[in-house]
């Protein structure tokens, strides 16, 4: 089953998105990402250029700042909101993990 | 030492697979990828080095943009950011290399990348391999018509021959690779859910096949051209082969050209070297065509042995060619005023040619002169005898026929080939006036239809000089 557009977000969208709680330009993303996760996620420039594209036209950042090519985004509250949502989703299925597999294992 | 190399290159525009895995070994063997032409590859001589490759596509990019966009160039920056460094773009393909040795992929999330190609597909590949699958139905359908209506006219001549084989081979390709599109998007739409990237795969062999028949096809035919002999055939083949097709190749490729280096937006741009090109087409077909005309009323490819002359105030052409059979084979006689043609065609399938000796209008014995004419079909791939035979024997009469009252209905009635020294004979015959005086001869590897003047009773002895002369 294909996903609903941003009913549910891979990690890269995540990460994007939680870059943008705070002002920040394509290119820092692209480090951000990867600083954040220890390298555990990196995302690809073509990936990142899509995915800018399409939050600002699903209104989930804006774009806030211009200085010749240099584009700094922000996220907006709807971008907020998705980003709440998936973390209160991918804790219910830690939720969910921890209770079936056993307290003692993971305390 | 050559520094730069130019190559043809068949790859699929979607297949950013082969392409990339294809660059990074011309890049092991010494060769950077530097410019992609409108046919050719353009390669510069680096250290050989591992270097790895990454095809990328652009949607909102186009042939005619006057250069990359400040979108474009966004897209650029974040690739640089990340080591990779763009080799060479053309229209929504581009193509970036990275000296990291192990880089993050420039695209990372294989839906996205998927739509990406697909966005990119629909506003190029798709709507031209379409259209062009749409025009090669329509000409092969056409070719299957005349094929069913006239196989030996189509077969005997080397320009339908290329032509019929030119349109297969296009429909061929375009269905293959749209086709083959087809297949891998809906494998790589699944396979993407599932968080990889399908492989994609070109139909290299099959294009280089291709690209080699039709040039095959091309020398056979200016050589069967130049050996015709026809100054008429000659001139044509050169115009449209050194003339028309790459004059109208480099005027669209020079204004398309000029109007991005004058920054023109890429829709104007667009638009201008379309109808420039469709302009330039109906020019150059119109004025070639005008040319011929014109040269042949002209008499400018007359061969050497031709002859115009006047009669009641109409301009003629008499020929001296030398005939397999005259008149003078058959008859005791002796007439001044007769133009004698031999004209023809040959492909590698078949070769047909006619005779005919008519009386010159302007003639002294014009009314007491014999008429005498031919056409010999030389089978000479086996397998067509039996359709020549069919189509010879039956379906030219079937289809006469069915659009003439009954009364007028003819049919080839076998008669005996003995004395022609055939090996079967049929004469054609009318329904309200009986026998005629047209012969159907057949030899093992050849068919001859003669024509005799209706008054000419055909002698035993005659037949069989027939036969001799013609008959192979």
């Amino acid at each position: 089953m294909p996903r609903a557009k941003f009913q549910t977000l891979t990690e890269q969208m995540f990460y994007i998105l939680l870059c943008l709680r705070e002002e920040c330009c394509g290119i820092d993303i692209l480090d951000r990402v990867s600083a954040m996760t220890g390298g555990r996620v990196n995302v690809g420039s073509g990936t990142l250029y899509d995915l800018l594209e399409r939050f600002c036209q699903a209104g989930m950042i804006r774009e806030t700042r211009v200085e010749g090519r240099r584009r700094s985004y922000l996220l907006t509250d709807k971008g907020r909101e998705t980003l709440d949502k998936e973390y209160r989703r991918i804790q219910a299925q830690a939720e969910d993990y921890r209770r079936h597999m056993g307290e003692e294992r993971y305390p | 030492m050559k520094e730069t190399k130019r190559r043809l290159e068949t790859f699929s525009f979607y297949d950013r697979t082969g392409l990339e895995e294809h660059l990074a070994q011309m890049a092991e063997e010494g060769w950077l990828l530097d410019k992609i032409g409108q046919f050719l590859w353009h390669y510069r001589r680096i250290e050989p080095k591992k270097l790895t490759f990454s095809v990328a596509y652009f949607p909102k990019a186009s042939a005619f943009d006057p250069g990359p966009s400040e979108e474009q160039e966004t897209f650029y920056d974040f690739c640089r950011h990340t080591g990779w460094v763009l080799a060479a773009s053309s229209a929504q393909l581009q193509v970036f290399y990275n000296e990291g040795p192990d880089p993050v992929p420039i695209e990372t999330d294989p839906v996205l990348e998927v739509e990406s190609i697909h966005r990119t597909m629909k506003r190029s590949f798709l709507p031209s391999q379409l259209m062009l699958l749409a025009v090669a139905v329509l000409d092969v359908g056409l070719l299957v018509w005349r094929l069913i209506d006239d196989p030996i006219g189509l077969l005997a001549s080397p320009a339908s021959v290329l032509t019929a084989m030119c349109w297969v081979l296009v429909f061929v390709l375009a269905g293959v690779e749209l086709g083959g599109y087809f297949w891998w998007h809906r494998k790589a739409v699944k396979a993407a859910e599932q968080g990889e990237f399908l492989d994609s795969r070109s139909h290299r062999k099959l294009q280089i096949g291709a690209l080699v028949l039709m040039g095959l096809g091309v020398v056979y035919y200016m050589l069967s051209v130049a050996l015709s002999g026809s100054r008429m055939m000659i001139v044509v083949a050169v115009l449209m082969f050194c003339v028309y097709m790459p004059g109208l190749f480099l005027l669209v490729r020079g204004v398309m050209g000029w109007l991005k280096r004058k920054k023109v937006s890429a829709r104007v741009n667009r638009v201008v070297t379309i109808v420039s090109g469709l302009v330039a087409a109906y020019l150059f077909v119109g004025a070639i065509t005008f040319g011929v005309l014109f040269g042949s009323t002209h008499g400018w490819f007359a061969e050497q042995d031709e002859e115009t002359y006047e009669y009641h105030g109409n301009t003629f052409t008499a020929a001296q060619d030398r005939l397999p059979l005259t008149v003078e084979d058959l008859l005791d006689v002796e007439y001044e005023g007769y133009s004698r043609e031999h004209r023809g065609s040959e492909s590698i399938f078949l070769a047909q040619y006619q005779g005919y000796q008519r009386a010159r209008f302007d003639a002294e014995r014009y009314k007491e002169m014999p008429r005498l004419e031919y056409t010999v079909t030389v089978v000479k791939a086996p397998f067509l005898y039996g359709l020549c035979r069919e189509h010879l024997l039956l379906d030219r009469t079937e289809r006469w026929n069915r659009d003439m009252p009954e009364s007028a209905w003819y049919f080839y009635e076998p008669t005996d080939p003995a004395p022609w020294g055939a090996e079967a004979a049929y004469r054609w015959t009318d329904r309200e006036y009986g026998p005629r005086n047209t012969f159907l001869l057949c030899w093992p590897d050849r068919f001859v239809e003669i024509t005799f003047d209706q008054e000419w009773e055909v002698t035993p002895a005659q037949m069989a000089v027939v036969g001799e002369k013609l008959g192979g």
